[in-house]
């Protein structure tokens, strides 16, 4: 179990995770249906690769149940698997353990 | 990548970036209709007129959409609970874009209110994203 920080950029994980929070991962653990992970989405449509992102993994693909279906908290914003299908296991980078800092104000 | 020692970005988007939007949009729309309807007040020839106020209901059809797009993709729950009379100024300003507004009519006053109602959600919009 290896952990590490990350913060968050963007609006699709309210209102669990805003824009500037930190938060502790932990790497080398198994994915965990229903909590927020780290992970790598695939290339966009022009091929360009997409960032790291923070998604929660709402569970099994149904289709494939090797592979993680991933969703935003928020329903108005953010790529999902809705839009880039479900992710395979070795793209799920980390869990979220916990929340270590929010900005003020 | 991922580390204790170094906090990596992770992001929380969607594609495109975030918040490109403005009621400008329909405020130029708006304008165009006021336009039209000065012109063809002043021009007697039937083609012309019927060009004219073909581009007025598409003018008008494009107002509703720019409203509609701010209205449900723009403003968002703690918006509404903040400006309450926000689903009335849509609701209002959408209906003087339609049939019974600039896009059956040849008003220059409908025009006018419908410039004003786009200007109050502006004014909310604004205020919105000072906070």
């Amino acid at each position: 179990m290896r952990p590490a920080l990350v913060r968050v950029r963007g609006r699709s994980m309210l209102p669990t995770y805003r824009e500037g929070d930190v938060l502790l991962v932990l790497r080398g653990l198994r994915p965990r249906a229903g909590r927020a992970h780290v992970v790598r989405l695939p290339p966009d449509a022009a091929g360009r690769p997409r960032p790291l992102a923070v998604k929660r993994l709402t569970g099994r693909d149904p289709d494939a149940p090797e592979r993680w279906w991933v969703d935003s908290d928020n329903p108005a914003e953010g790529v999902t698997s809705f839009d880039v299908g479900s992710l395979a296991e070795a793209d799920v980078l980390a869990v979220v353990a916990g929340l270590v800092w929010r900005p003020l104000g | 990548m991922l580390s204790l020692f170094r906090v990596t970005e992770v992001s929380a988007h969607c594609d495109l970036p975030c918040g490109v939007y403005d009621p400008a949009q329909a405020r130029i729309e708006a304008e165009s209709i006021k336009a039209i309807i000065a012109k063809v007040a002043d021009n007697d020839d039937p083609d012309f007129r019927t060009r004219a106020i073909l581009i007025k209901e598409q003018r008008s059809e494009l107002v509703k959409h720019h409203l509609w797009v701010l209205w449900t993709d723009y403003f968002k729950a703690p918006h509404f609970e903040k400006y309450p009379q926000l689903h009335t100024l849509f609701n209002e300003a959408t209906k003087l874009a339609g049939a019974s507004g600039t896009k059956g009519e040849l008003d220059a006053a409908k025009a006018d209110e419908l410039l004003a109602k786009i200007d109050e959600i502006a004014t909310i919009f604004a205020e919105t994203k000072k906070a």
